[in-house]
């Protein structure tokens, strides 16, 4: 009855699938799946997974014998793994870990463990995907653990020898990354460790070895709850103390800027009156490094996605978040200047980002300190940042850096010889392209800074 | 049990997994005991403030689900 409006994302299990009726994204149940949805509500799994915050929280909204329709908590923006930073993507790592022991211990089991069944809703990593559970039979080894490796140690292991930026690999590789390919990128010392070599090293040759044997299941020896537990429960011990070997400690990252105290509290006060002005309750922040401006802002919103391209940036909103218990900040990766394409079969598997933002709608975008380096680094000409800007809220706050200010100069000097190619950097040049997209409300010079904020709304065409 | 399905666990992954077990085993059995040696001499560090452990905690769904039950 509804399998027209399938999303086109839901096809890889059986058990059911997700549609969106009217806007409101369900899930559709097939007979397949009915004993174990059945038994899982039996036991109570469900309901003690989302009393802990752990799975998203659905109910039933139809039930037949073709089909049961669950309506599950609707999220306001999705994030995808190759947008999370490497505290991030550690939670959920530990989250599907978490949620695969406490299923073994109630008789289940999580028979996939796809880093897509996870996302960032309301300040913490939540499971989305409600008909992973299946029974768990005593001896049976988990069938999730390649995938698991795959998609979450594994990434997290090269994103530990290698840096942060190893995890967009996952747009790549939607599946996960390949054993063979982990076990060859990761350095020789992973080989000295017992725990990484069996858990990356071993496993690569495993599968090599085993791959052609199509028919002989019969070498599968049993693995005891105990045992597989201890082997869920040492993955989480060693993904828990997981750090970044080359992580600079994110430092007071406006301590470096050339910003005067006065000057920052102006910045800060003038975004303060404008959001109170329009009544934001939405918003986007573009570089918000992490979290700063959108944390000085005392009118209550009702959420705040804070992107950056720096890895310690987001990392250090995450962590404030998680300690504050804050709700309603959406910290994720985003590189402006090329931002997470659509992919997956058809192209429609994981929507890209500006289809994300743009259905979302955010009442207020605000770029502080961005456009120079668009501009300058990027080579973004102001007409396209500006048409970028405007395909997705109604107002825009922009900082402009005059060709004064500190970091413009050092931009400008690392262009050399061909600095005066980048005569075009100039506040009228910058204030004729906005015109074209935007009406402006109010233009401030922040006093003691070589800076300007704009407050812009977009053309009604 | 429907995930046969579903996609292919590796052959060699589910072979393996005895051996990943056994190690796992020995890595938490030496860890409970340095954990012992370490708060017998008060060496116990504070626990991560970011990531809690793997047990999922009564008090985590009993709070919760208090609190829902208000709204």
């Amino acid at each position: 009855m509804t399998t027209n409006n399938r999303h086109s994302s839901s096809f890889r299990d059986p058990s059911g699938y997700i549609f969106q009726d009217q806007g409101v994204i369900k899930r559709a149940i097939l007979p397949l799946y009915f004993k174990q949805y059945e038994a899982l509500n039996a036991s109570g799994l469900f309901q003690k997974l989302q009393s802990a915050g752990l799975l998203i929280p659905h109910e039933e909204v139809a039930n037949s014998n073709s089909e049961i329709i669950i309506q599950p908590e609707q999220l306001s923006f999705m994030t995808y793994p190759y947008e999370w930073s490497f505290m991030q993507y550690k939670e959920a790592a530990l989250l599907t870990l978490k949620i695969q022991k406490f299923a073994v211990e109630h008789g289940f089991s999580l028979k996939d463990a796809s880093a897509f069944n996870v996302t960032f809703h309301k300040g913490r990593m939540l499971f989305i995907d409600t008909l992973s559970f299946d029974f768990y039979e005593e001896g049976q080894p988990w069938r999730a653990y390649k995938q698991f490796i795959m998609h979450f140690f594994g990434p997290l292991l090269l994103a530990k020898y290698t840096g942060a930026d190893a995890l967009k690999l996952m747009s790549t590789y939607l599946d996960g990354i390949p054993v063979d390919m982990l076990a060859a990128m990761l350095p020789f010392k992973t080989k000295l460790n017992p725990f990484l070599y069996t858990n990356i090293h071993l496993l690569a040759k495993f599968e090599n070895k085993y791959s052609e044997d199509y028919d002989n299941t019969s070498k599968v020896r049993k693995l005891s709850k105990r045992a597989m537990l201890n082997m869920i429960e040492g993955l989480y011990d060693y993904i828990k103390k997981m750090k970044l070997e080359n992580a600079s400690e994110w430092g007071n990252y406006y301590d470096k800027t050339n910003y005067e105290d006065a000057a920052f509290k102006k910045k800060s006060d003038i975004i303060n009156t404008w959001i109170k002005n329009l009544n934001v309750k939405t918003l986007i922040d573009v570089g918000g490094n992490d979290g700063t401006f959108v944390r000085k802002i005392d009118t209550t919103l009702e959420e705040a996605l804070v992107c950056d391209i720096d890895n310690n940036a987001v990392d250090a909103n995450y962590v404030q978040l998680r300690r504050s218990k804050e709700t309603n900040m959406l910290p994720f990766m985003l590189d402006v200047l090329n931002p997470s394409a659509a992919i997956g079969f058809n192209n429609k598997e994981r929507d890209a980002f500006l289809t994300r933002i743009s259905s979302y709608a955010p009442d207020m975008t605000m770029a502080l300190a961005v456009i120079h380096h668009m501009s300058l680094s990027g080579n973004i000409p102001f007409e396209m940042s500006a048409e970028f800007f405007a395909s997705f809220s109604k107002h825009l706050i922009i900082e402009f850096p005059k060709r004064n200010d500190s970091w413009v100069q050092r931009l400008l000097n690392t262009k050399g010889e061909f600095k005066a190619h980048f005569d075009f950097y100039s506040i009228s040049n910058f204030e004729t392209a906005y015109a074209q997209y935007f009406d402006t409300i109010e233009i401030l010079e922040i006093e003691g800074s070589e800076r300007v904020m704009y407050l812009l709304k977009t053309k009604d065409d | 049990m429907i995930h046969f399905l579903y996609f292919d666990p590796g052959l060699g992954a589910l072979i393996l997994q005895a051996i990943a077990a056994a190690i796992a085993g020995v890595v938490l059995f030496s860890k409970n005991l340095m954990f012992k040696i370490k708060s017998f001499l008060g060496l116990v560090k504070q626990d991560d403030d970011v990531f809690d452990d793997i047990n999922v905690k009564d008090s985590d769904i009993e709070s919760n689900a208090s609190s829902d039950d208000k709204q």
